[in-house]
């Protein structure tokens, strides 16, 4: 698992070095003194390092409620793209125990697509369309990725673990002044409507079905901490 | 749009989602969350006892292998319902196909629909992920026993491969202690189970021995299984005793038996 961890950043790290970083060059045949020139090279190079690892710093808050990744999860992320429309989000959620044998934490990848904002006014904006993709994983025993080696070969093609999970929704989020920031700079209530891959395959053949065991609601808020 | 407008729409749309939310709001497909009934087998279990105490005839329906074929368990509860002359509903297990809590769920309700009672068995499938506990706490046991007028039904888990050693499946000791348990109130015998000897998840180690602690309940007329999804009457091990296999619900064909208190019966294959 650490080597793991580790092989991750290293690539990042290679990543992130080949990136073009937006600070400007200065014009080093006008600075007089050679290790004046090699200084200011070491400071923007530093800049530039420095700019990329701050990308790495999660740029908000998410708690949710239900959407089959948990009765709450919680998560963080990054909103990237030119007028942040796009989010990836990560989530620890957890399940409690009901009727099984233990409560379990699940772990939760996101992708969020908001195509429009709306301003209503100085202090609320609209996303009147959230959607993405979302796959989820228990960390529990009993569940697999790929059946175990007692099965005989293909005999469950699908993985217990593993659930992928698609979404519509809707937002909107509240500016906070700037003289009354304390802990973030906007919040956002959301609320989605989701199905996973098994209701579509349990719903697929079978006409009497209510629409409602196909589909799920979820709420949340989000804090946006930084841009 | 004014502020005063937004918060109203949110109002009402809020609202709305409440209403709603009993049916929409999934915690985890796996969840093992259960609203409405559990403990099915035993309640209908003496209901069961209840209607069949003084009859010298039981005419039983069994199914199996119903997985996420919901119009078909729809058409087959119809079919049931239309006559009056059948005493009760055997499900021999794969009530759901991937085991999540929603499809034990499912299938409860539409069997709930049934104006007879019903069993339920355990099926392989419905042992995957938090399946066993979602079995457990709708239907009950995986191994237990009833009767039916002098008949009694020997219902047992035989999902060996599921289980991989952590429990004794199928269990001997349940099947023993069945011989003499109620001794004066039956007088012959019938097993029920979703794999039989030989299928792929049953522990073949003992398929032979299986069969001969079988044999050793009083007047064991024949057995009932599921599992192989097509209808199959098959002498297993050479002896002339009999497993009829169900075929998968969307055959659209049940297998009806009609048991005698003198150990006799006959059975016939039902299209619906």
């Amino acid at each position: 698992m650490r080597k793991w961890l580790f092989s991750v950043l290293w690539l990042l790290g290679i990543v992130l070095s080949a990136v073009p970083a937006s600070a400007t060059e200065i014009d080093l045949d006008t600075i007089p003194s050679d290790s004046l020139r090699r200084l200011r090279r070491y400071e923007q190079r530093m800049k530039r390092m420095e700019e990329r690892w701050h990308k790495l710093i999660p740029s908000y808050g998410k708690w949710q409620f239900a959407g089959n990744m948990g009765l709450i999860s919680l998560g963080t992320g990054w909103s990237y793209g030119k007028n942040k429309q796009w989010e990836t989000d990560f989530f620890v959620g957890f399940l409690p125990k009901f009727k099984s044998d233990a409560a379990k934490v699940t772990l939760t990848l996101k992708q969020n697509f908001m195509p429009w904002k709306w301003h209503l006014n100085e202090k609320f904006f609209i996303e009147p369309l959230a959607c993405g993709l979302y796959i989820n994983t228990v960390l529990h025993n009993d569940f697999w990725v790929r059946q175990p080696d007692r099965y005989p070969k293909g005999y469950y093609w699908f993985s217990t673990r593993i659930r992928t999970n698609i979404y519509l929704g809707q937002r909107i989020t509240l500016k906070i002044p700037q003289h009354k920031r304390f802990f973030a700079k906007s919040i956002t209530a959301f609320y989605e409507i989701s199905t996973c891959d098994y209701y579509i395959l349990s719903h697929i053949g079978n006409s009497g079905y209510p629409l409602h065991e196909l589909i799920s609601l979820s709420f949340g808020v989000k804090l946006q901490f930084f841009d | 749009m004014s502020i005063n407008h937004l918060c109203r729409s949110i109002a009402v749309m809020a609202s709305l989602c409440l209403m709603a939310s009993c049916d929409l709001i999934d915690f985890h497909p796996y969840d093992v969350h259960i609203t409405g009934d559990t403990d099915i087998n035993a309640r209908n279990v003496s209901r069961i006892e209840e209607a069949c105490k003084d009859k010298q005839q039981i005419k039983v329906a069994a199914i199996g292998d119903t997985h996420r074929w919901y119009d078909e368990l729809r058409y087959f509860v119809d079919a049931v319902n239309e006559r009056n002359d059948i005493d009760f509903v055997i499900h021999d297990g794969d009530i759901s196909e991937y085991g999540y809590t929603q499809e034990f769920l499912w299938t409860r309700d539409y069997l709930n629909e049934l104006k007879v009672p019903y069993v339920a068995l355990i099926g392989n499938h419905d042992c995957l992920g938090t399946g066993r506990d979602a079995f457990g706490a709708v239907f009950g046991a995986t191994n237990y026993a009833f009767i039916a007028g002098r008949v009694k039904f020997v219902c047992l888990n035989t999902n060996a491969l599921e289980y991989d050693y952590s429990e004794p499946i199928p269990d001997f000791k349940f099947i023993t202690s069945h011989v003499t348990d109620r001794a004066g109130e039956f007088d012959c015998t019938v097993g029920v189970m979703h794999a039989r000897p030989t299928d792929d998840v049953f522990n073949n180690n003992v398929a032979e021995v299986f069969h001969q602690y079988m044999l050793q309940l009083p007047q064991l007329m024949c057995c009932i299984n599921g599992h192989g999804h097509s209808i199959h009457h098959a002498d297993l091990m050479g002896d002339g005793f009999i497993y009829h296999q169900t075929a998968s619900i969307d055959d659209r064909v049940y297998l009806l038996f009609t048991f005698n208190n003198d150990g006799t019966y006959s059975y016939e294959e039902v299209a619906f």
